[in-house]
């Protein structure tokens, strides 16, 4: 197996095959850029795909439903906050609005509504 | 009686303290747990995982390769930090001036199948290390007991697990590549360019941003840690055939109770299976006993003393066996303050017997429980182990109540046996203080320190007062 291989499978196949196979996510969503998907498997998932933190699961839409009833800029809000278990900004620092609003967006299955033009930030 | 029994155990107990009208004082003195309050549309702010710490930088960048971090490094403005995902509770990244985050800067780089070094980026987390490492045959000899932290943030702080025989994670890194203020590259290691190696293995991020890491790890292998209730007393005594008994041994000391909990870890057998379940929100359990029992006036600690021994009088016993990083690391869920100082090793039993008679003594309303490690000696020059086999003793608050009454009353304890603060954590010491605990190299360090950043420009004003710049 090669390096690039393995760097493949660990930081992005795992989170885009659980987006892919749990589906409602990214069919409301705008798609990902690989930047963020970067972001979510270092940071994401490492509590919203481990069942043994208590956080809402990727792919379980019963875990965000009354989560996603509070909105997008609620949500965006808290994680910047950091609410309940999550810290601050969900441990990821390079992250800016619009990955936020994205990366929610994957989570919660809540449709893109609003065109936010914050742009990608390097 | 297994940990799921204990917890409801305690939560009866709660709810009869309640029903007792002794209902805690949880809301009295709390403090937000973030400061910062964030608007969208607004700058977004960097905020630690405790929320103790923040700041918002004018310039922000975030680089996925080397190239990209001499880059920003080379046109960065005002005071430069770097950050991976800022689990320290010191305020060693605040800056309002340029932040380097190292998110993207992760993944393997190559490795050595026959000396079992691997070669990663600086910004993976330790939680995907196990995995990477596991796929082509390696793992970390030991890991610290939560994975949340970069590879970058652990080894610039000299984080570590437990275990006599084995250092802090500093120790294992054979070569490292160091991004410099200027945007050089230099690449280090015991034989090329070793005493800014020796430096930089540990080097609370004054020396500039380190983009990869070659560490010296060992053959995947599976672990099974066994974690009881014990009284405190009998464990301590018994402290160094415990070390000697078990690859790893911690343990946890509950403030106003007799008892703590031993966390056994060893090499896994075959037999070996998962007992009981892990619950991430126990000392908050905690907590809501204690709250409720001590208010009962006069006799409170007593009583929650002798209601824990009742509940935990048996044994608890809970067991999960796994592959290794998958046992070490345990989830963090419940937002906290943390102090640790490291004290030689022989001194850890007295020292951990004067913080909790002191608690005692002066009744501090104090419930969380203070974790106490061993970790072996090292020779990285700003290491907490550096020249002596070292106990490490961790002092944590709730997240929600100003942690520095606390901290104030255990921390001159620590100085009186020559305690060394971990940098990721807090303290009050300055560079003054610290340079008595660091006798041997703490003038190395400075000299290379103003060689490679003569102008101070990593030096933040957590930096300045901790390495006297």
């Amino acid at each position: 197996m090669t390096i690039r291989t393995i760097n493949f499978f660990v930081g992005l196949l795992v989170p885009f095959f659980l987006i892919v196979l749990l589906g409602y996510a990214s069919a409301l969503s705008a798609a990902p850029t690989q930047r963020q998907l970067t972001l979510l498997a270092n940071n994401c998932l490492q509590c919203h795909a481990n069942h043994e933190t208590g956080a809402p699961q990727l792919g379980n839409p019963d875990d965000w439903r009354k989560i996603k009833a509070q909105g997008e800029e609620v949500i965006l809000t808290n994680i910047v906050h950091g609410i309940g278990g999550m810290p601050p900004l969900g441990y990821c620092s390079a992250c800016t609005e619009e990955d936020f609003r994205q990366l929610l967006r994957m989570m919660t299955g809540l449709p893109d509504t609003d065109n936010h033009e914050a742009g990608e930030q390097k | 009686m297994k940990r799921r029994n204990f917890l409801q155990g305690s939560l009866a107990l709660g709810a009869s303290a309640s029903v007792m009208g002794v209902s805690g004082c949880v809301n009295k003195g709390l403090s937000p747990q973030t400061p910062v309050t964030f608007k969208p549309g607004e700058p977004m702010p960097w905020i630690n995982w405790a929320g103790n710490e923040s700041c918002t930088p004018k310039w922000r960048h975030n680089p996925s390769t080397e190239d990209e971090l001499v880059a920003a490094l080379k046109t960065a403005s005002g005071k430069v930090r770097a950050v991976g995902s800022g689990h320290s509770f010191s305020a060693v990244v605040p800056t309002d001036d340029t932040l380097i985050s190292t998110d993207l800067l992760s993944g393997l780089v190559n490795h050595n199948p026959d000396t079992l070094e691997a070669t990663l980026l600086s910004g993976t987390r330790l939680h995907q290390c196990g995995p990477i490492l596991d796929s082509i045959g390696q793992a970390m000899p030991n890991i610290p007991d939560m994975d949340y932290p970069s590879l970058g943030g652990a080894l610039a702080t000299s984080v570590h697990g437990t275990g006599n025989e084995f250092p802090s994670m500093s120790a294992y890194i054979t070569g490292l590549k160091l991004a410099t203020v200027t945007g050089d590259i230099i690449e280090c290691s015991a034989q090329k360019n070793p005493d800014i190696f020796k430096a930089a293995q540990a080097h609370v991020g004054s020396l500039g941003v380190v983009s990869e890491f070659t560490l010296q790890n060992q053959a995947p292998f599976q672990l099974t840690e066994v974690n009881k209730v014990e009284p405190l007393e009998d464990m301590l005594d018994d402290i160094e055939n415990r070390c000697k008994q078990h690859r790893h041994f911690e343990l946890y000391a509950i403030p106003h109770f007799d008892m703590g909990f031993s966390v056994a870890t060893d090499i896994a057998k075959p037999e070996d299976k998962n007992v009981g379940e892990e619950d991430p929100q126990a000392v908050n359990t905690l907590r809501t006993v204690f709250d409720s029992l001590t208010m009962v006036p006069f006799i409170g600690t007593d009583l929650y003393n002798k209601a824990l021994q009742t509940v935990l009088g048996g044994q608890v016993e809970q067991v999960r066996t796994g592959r290794s990083y998958q046992v070490l690391p345990h989830v963090r869920i419940v937002r906290f303050r943390e102090m640790e100082y490291t004290v030689p090793a022989e001194m850890g039993p007295t020292c951990l017997r004067e913080i909790m008679q002191h608690i005692k003594d002066k009744k501090l309303p104090y419930s969380f429980p203070l974790e106490y490690r061993y970790v072996k000696g090292d020779d990285v020059w700003l290491s907490m182990f550096e020249g002596q086999d070292g106990c490490s003793i961790s002092v944590h608050q709730y997240g929600d109540i100003d942690y520095r009454p606390i901290f104030s009353e255990i921390e001159p304890i620590f100085w009186k046996y020559q305690g060394r603060p971990h940098w990721g954590k807090i303290h009050t010491l300055d560079a003054k203080r610290l340079a008595q605990v660091y006798p041997r190299h703490w003038q190395d360090f400075q000299e290379v320190r103003k060689s490679l950043d003569p102008n101070g420009k990593f030096m933040n004003a957590h930096l300045k007062t901790i390495f006297g710049a």
